[in-house]
């Protein structure tokens, strides 16, 4: 390692920050760069997507744990956590933070994340223009009411936890994949759990209606209350500690309880980078080497990035969404972003562009509950397709598939183009999923006879082929270790080999796995039972 | 007179008796078809299936009639030299043994010792293998020698190094597998390569705990049905992913032996955290494995190791891989968080593929290694070797370049000039093949001892004919780590000599220092103080010990008994301790199969073994198989217009092959599967690529990218 090397300062310490930080290693012990990070909360990089199972009991802290700050420290890496940024100022290159100290930087990385959104509720008195900062990951920067919590991060999970732990009453807000995997967690951890969302089906972003439909029943059978179509006005506080008693809905009505659990979307952290000049959007904007905008110093990662450059005619930039708020993208841009530093710390030439992120599957984490989607599935199989303008004029028409089966919990529709799937939602079947997933992935071109897909999920994948139906014919196979056909067996066993060893000193069969011993013995009861009986 | 002695194929090392031929005895004479045609030639040997731990009495096909090439008539009986026409005519002893010494020493002349390369086998006897490593480094003076072993087993024991300081196949007797709950077999289709091993599973299947992970519905895969067990189909070359995330899951859902973590291992910490990104979903949507799949996976896995055991085993399906070392050590990481080595819970094991894989990895026929399983460039272990050679330190060349690098370098600018095979057929089983006989054929000069002319000896400039396994006095190590002895029972064809023999000449032509022995007692009492004090110790064993039928599992110091299991008390790492590495999924090797093209998988068939040089010549198992077929899905077949047993071209940029299809729903439908025994316009190998992972040299058998499509039949 080398102090005056040039150095990298990283704001934030997630798991998109723990990946970076692990990658510019080898750079920190080459000396060729240093590295600072700063992360706001005491713990060091933890995986965010698990906090649900942490929340309720499922898992530990230590079992999520993304980095170990005595390692970074002994590999050469400044490591501070509990460390609040107070401001950016770029003019100087300098963080300068909370607790008056600045850290000079050759590098910034933006690593921020994003945080909760809190609805406007009457009781929940959120400032529209306050940005979390790095206070707090999970409350938005809002001083929420006791009783009420994003789940976003460690604190969060404490709070659901005792709440798990009681039985108490959980309500989620949000009809979102986050929201159902807490309410699926906390209630089958022993939570009485309403879930309340204003669409008309649940993750309404994700699926089609019969989805959505399809999934709300799974949820009340397992004992999970679904209030769709509810807009939420405010919450209710009671108690010397106003602490959450019910939700509160249009038109009067209210759903009691002990712990309210908001579930409505993130919102990346922009403020510092804001405050010191840069361009945002919905997230930092930054091109497609993830550079801020006019700032090739600046670096924006994961949650808090969007991917958009300056030029609008930039084509690895087009058809970007915006922060896409999940994990693996993060991951890749952190990546990148590590091979640019290291590749400019050394002069070396810059890495090729970042992989273009195809459009993410979504993937419910539930025990029990298995769905998957992705991509456009509002299409029906009757739709006659719009035209579109935009695209060339020969294209091939979208096709849809479909199988419901809403008595025993199955649904599948496959929007595909070319045998290629542009969306999908599976609803009940594991393998089915599990598969259109891959072919999703790969761009792989589906099976024309598409329930080929849907028999994967078929109980005749759990029996053997071929020992089930047994050998019919005397040119079966019986033993395949010594190649010995059911002819040849029955042979034997006429002229007098009437016990199993006979069978194998005559013919072999059976001398090897032995796994054919069954059938053997089968056939030899076949020829003698007649003249038993 | 009944000679007590094992198969000569795979490294389960059936025991067999071989009984001298009385006419009408043969016990499956006449009995419709499964007597072994050829078996009736005049003075063979008859087989019977012999009681032992591995097999109990049982013999797979190939077994039952491996006696039949001892007098096959396409056995070579006297050394053939290749003329300017490219005949193969018979030379004496003396003129060939003269012609190769009068070639070694132009080419050491002329371009150095490194010039001079020999490949072994690892189907060699320990004497063989050890002799042949002397040979090369004392009487060639090169350090370019390497084996097919390295095709086979380098993964897994790179891992087993890495992880438990030491390598043996399984470190515990075959038998223990019997009372397992619950068997992990990662990529090993025992059912087809081994079946007397499949005996071992029942135990597990009877109890629901047999989880298989294989891409295809292999037959062993079929085992699980019925509620014998699971079976997991990742996508290939996705292994080590499902394993991260069976990692992931063992210590999330605190089904880790903490316990044991703490007081036998290090590096925990850091593989939590490696493990830490797998959660089940993530891990499902890159593998294809659902992810209830995976948790109850996780349980059975975690419930075995609580009851009656777990036990986690490896084989090639897994190791074949660019990151085949660190998908071993995923599978090792996965056994020490359950707190199965060395313990009464279970164990991992790799399962070893070659009949001397396990032995042929010890002695120095490895291009780093020297004989007791020790390291070349370690000053020690040089010196103790200078000291049993009794020649200078400084005579022992360095290490050399493994397998693929070694094929590679045949005609190139400073690479090999001349090269030694022994007990391989490179043109058939190494990656790539197509270069790599191009390679042969750029040499100066190719010797290949074998026993017929397989298509590597086919290459030779002189084939030199050796004696078969039941011609031969030996030792072998089987999977188990346990050496066996292999005995004569008749006397090779007039003509023929042993490769010790051969060894023994050439060193005595080539004035090379030191001792090489004809008689493999001889060289075996030399390889018990060559192996001494080293991690394969076999200074305890001798040939009457042997013979008295003790179970010698090494290492076997002199004064003890022998080591029937492994890591009782500690690893044979400086502090003791088993060592977690952390690992994560790097690029693929290849450009990952997308859109009309297919991942192809290669693999083996019951009936043949490796290459198929010896397989194919038996009657009866040619008859059972005899051509390569390519196993695809119905669904691909069909969108391509492929109906069953229709020809078919399997074509990337190293080669085509054609072959007839068949269709199966045991496939997924982006892959495809190639059996890699056969020869010529059928040989796998031609579309396998020379990548190799960069800790073990092991290439990449299992991810070849290929386009397949209807053959024309108005071509070829």
């Amino acid at each position: 390692m080398n102090e005056n090397a040039p150095r990298v300062v990283v704001v934030g310490f997630g798991p998109v920050a723990a990946r970076l930080v692990e990658e510019l290693l080898p750079g920190v012990a080459a000396g060729t760069l240093a590295v600072t990070v700063l992360g706001a909360e005491p713990e060091p990089a933890y995986n965010r997507v698990l906090v649900a199972d942490l929340g309720v009991g499922r898992t530990t802290l230590d079992a999520i744990t993304l980095a170990d700050p005595t390692q970074l420290r002994s590999a050469g890496v400044d490591v501070r956590l509990g460390v609040r940024v107070r401001r950016v100022d770029r003019a100087s290159r300098r963080v300068l933070l909370a607790d008056g100290g600045t850290v000079a930087y050759s590098w910034l990385v933006f690593a921020t994340g994003s945080a909760a959104v809190v609805p406007n509720l009457t009781g929940l008195n959120p400032d529209p223009l306050a940005d979390p900062g790095l206070g707090s990951a999970g409350s938005g920067g809002a001083v929420l009411p006791a009783g009420v919590a994003a789940l976003r991060d460690v604190r969060d999970a404490a709070v659901l936890r005792s709440a798990v732990d009681a039985g108490a009453r959980v309500v989620v807000l949000g009809g979102g994949i986050l929201g159902l995997e807490t309410a699926l967690a906390a209630a089958e951890e022993g939570a009485r759990v309403t879930v309340v969302h204003h669409g008309s089906h649940l993750m309404g972003r994700s699926l089609d209606k019969a989805g959505g439909s399809l999934l709300a029943t799974t949820l009340r059978r397992r004992g999970i209350t679904v209030a769709g179509n509810a807009r939420s006005t405010g919450v209710e506080l009671a108690g010397p500690g106003r602490s959450f008693s019910a939700l509160l809905l249009d038109g009067g009505s209210a759903i009691d309880g002990d712990l309210l659990i908001l579930s409505c979307g993130v919102r990346p952290r922009t403020t510092l980078a804001a405050g010191s000049g840069l361009a945002t959007g919905r997230g930092i904007l930054v091109d497609h080497e993830l550079r801020a905008h006019h700032d090739p110093t600046v670096f924006a990662v994961g949650d808090c990035a969007e991917v958009r450059c300056l030029d609008a005619s930039c084509l690895p930039c087009r058809g970007t969404t915006g922060p896409s708020g999940l994990i693996g993208p993060g991951w890749r841009q952190a990546e990148f972003a590590a091979r640019a530093l290291l590749a400019e710390a050394s002069n070396a030439a810059s890495p090729a562009g970042l992989p273009q992120e195809k459009e993410s599957v979504i993937l419910l984490k539930a025990r029990g509950v298995d769905l998957a989607a992705a991509g456009t599935v509002t299409a029906d199989p009757w739709d006659e397709e719009l035209p579109e303008t935009d695209v060339a004029p020969v294209r091939e028409p979208l096709m849809v598939s479909q199988w419901s089966d809403p008595g025993h919990g199955r649904y599948v529709k496959m929007s595909t183009r070319a045998g290629v799937l542009e969306g999908f939602v599976c609803v009940g079947m594991p393998r089915t999923a599990a598969e259109l997933v891959l072919l999703f992935e790969r761009g792989s071109e589906l099976p024309a006879d598409r329930s080929s897909l849907l028999r994967l999920d078929g109980p005749e994948q759990l029996v053997d082929t071929g020992a089930s139906s047994g050998p019919t014919g005397p040119e079966d196979t019986v033993c395949r270790c010594a190649g010995v056909t059911c002819g040849t067996i029955t042979d034997a066993v006429e002229s007098g080999c009437g016990t199993l060893p006979e069978v194998s000193a005559a013919t072999r069969a059976g001398t090897g796995c032995g796994g054919c011993h069954d059938t053997i013995r089968t056939l030899i009861e076949r020829h003698f039972a007649p003249a038993a009986a | 007179m009944s000679t007590a002695t094992h198969c000569p194929y795979c490294a389960l090392q059936c025991a067999m008796t071989l009984d001298a031929p009385a006419p009408g005895t043969f016990p499956a004479a006449g009995a419709g078809g499964a007597a072994g045609a050829g078996t009736t030639a005049p003075g063979v040997p008859v087989v019977s299936g012999r009681e032992f731990p591995t097999n109990r009495g049982g013999l797979c096909r190939k077994g039952w009639t491996s006696a039949s090439l001892l007098r096959h008539p396409e056995r070579i009986t006297e050394p053939l030299l290749r003329g300017a026409d490219g005949v193969h005519r018979p030379i004496s002893w003396d003129e060939a043994l003269e012609l190769v010494v009068r070639n070694v020493r132009s080419t050491r002349a002329a371009y150095g010792s490194d010039a001079v390369g020999v490949f072994g086998g690892g189907g060699l006897t320990n004497e063989k293998a050890y002799q042949l490593g002397k040979f090369a480094r004392l009487a060639l003076g090169t350090s370019r020698i390497d084996y097919n072993g390295r095709f086979c087993m380098s993964s897994a024991a790179a891992a087993g190094n890495r992880a438990f300081g030491v390598d043996r196949g399984l470190p515990f007797p075959v038998e223990d597998l019997d009372t397992a709950a619950t068997i992990l077999l990662l990529g090993s289709n025992v059912a087809e390569t081994m079946p007397p091993f499949v005996q071992h599973l029942a135990g597990a299947r009877a109890a629901g705990g047999l989880l298989v992970v294989d891409p295809r519905r292999s037959a062993t895969a079929d085992f699980t049905a019925n509620g014998a067990g699971l079976h997991l189909a990742p996508a290939p070359g996705t292994d080590l992913a499902l394993l991260l995330g069976l990692a992931h899951l063992v210590i999330a859902e605190g089904l880790a032996d903490t316990e044991y973590i703490a007081e036998r291992t290090t590096g925990y910490a850091a593989l939590a955290r490696s493990v830490a990104p797998w959660w089940p979903e993530r891990t499902a949507s890159v593998t294809g494995v659902p992810a209830p799949m995976l948790r109850d996976a996780a349980a059975r896995l975690a419930a075995g190791a609580r009851g009656a055991g777990t036990y986690i085993l490896t084989g090639r399906g897994v190791e074949q891989h660019v990151d085949g070392t660190d998908t071993a050590t995923a599978a090792i990481n996965l056994a020490l968080l359950l707190g199965l080595p060395g313990s009464a819970n279970g164990g991992y094991g790799t399962l070893t593929g070659q009949g001397n894989g396990q032995g042929g990895r010890e002695h120095g026929q490895k291009a780093d290694q020297l004989p007791g399983y020790r390291k070349i460039t370690d000053p020690a272990a040089r010196a103790h070797m200078a000291a049993v050679w009794g020649v200078p330190e400084s005579s022992i060349p360095g290490p050399g370049l493994p397998a693929v690098e070694l094929l590679a370098s045949m005609g190139a600018p400073g690479g090999v000039r001349m090269m030694m095979v022994h007990g391989a057929n490179v043109a058939v089983s190494a990656p790539d093949a197509g270069a790599v006989v191009k390679g042969l054929r750029s040499l100066d000069f190719l010797v290949v001892c074998d026993f017929f002319l397989s298509e590597t000896a086919a290459e030779a400039d002189l084939v030199l004919p050796v004696a078969q396994w039941a011609e031969e006095e030996g030792t072998l190590t089987n999977l188990e780590g346990r050496v066996i002895r292999r005995r004569a029972a008749i006397t090779p064809p007039p003509g023929v000599r042993t490769e010790l023999w051969i060894m023994a000449e050439l060193a005595r032509l080539l004035e090379a220092p030191s001792m090489f022995s004809a008689e493999p007692e001889t060289v075996f009492e030399e390889l018990r103080l060559a192996s001494a004090g080293g991690l394969a110790d076999y200074s305890g064993i001798d040939y009457p010990l042997l013979d008295s039928g003790a179970a010698a599992y090494w290492p076997y110091p002199v004064g003890s008994t022998g080591t029937p299991r492994l890591f009782l008390e500690r690893f044979p790492r400086p502090d003791g301790r088993a060592a977690f590495t952390a690992v994560a999924p790097g690029a693929p090797a290849e450009e990952r199969f997308a859109g009309a093209t297919l991942a192809l998988a290669t693999g083996r068939l019951l009936e043949h073994y490796q290459s198929g040089a010896q397989t194919r010549r038996v009657p009866e198992l040619a008859a059972a198989q005899p051509e390569a077929r390519l196993v695809i899905h119905p669904a691909t077949a069909a969108a391509r217009g492929i109906t069953d047993g229709a020809a078919v071209d399997v074509a990337n940029a190293r080669g085509n092959v054609r072959v007839r299809a068949q269709l199966s729903t045991g496939i997924r439908p982006d892959t495809v599967f190639l059996p890699f025994h056969y020869p010529g316009l059928q040989s796998a190998n031609l579309l396998t690529q020379s990548a190799t992972d960069p800790i073990s040299g092991m290439p990449e058998f299992k991810t070849s990218t290929v386009l397949v499509r209807a053959a024309d039949p108005q071509e070829g």
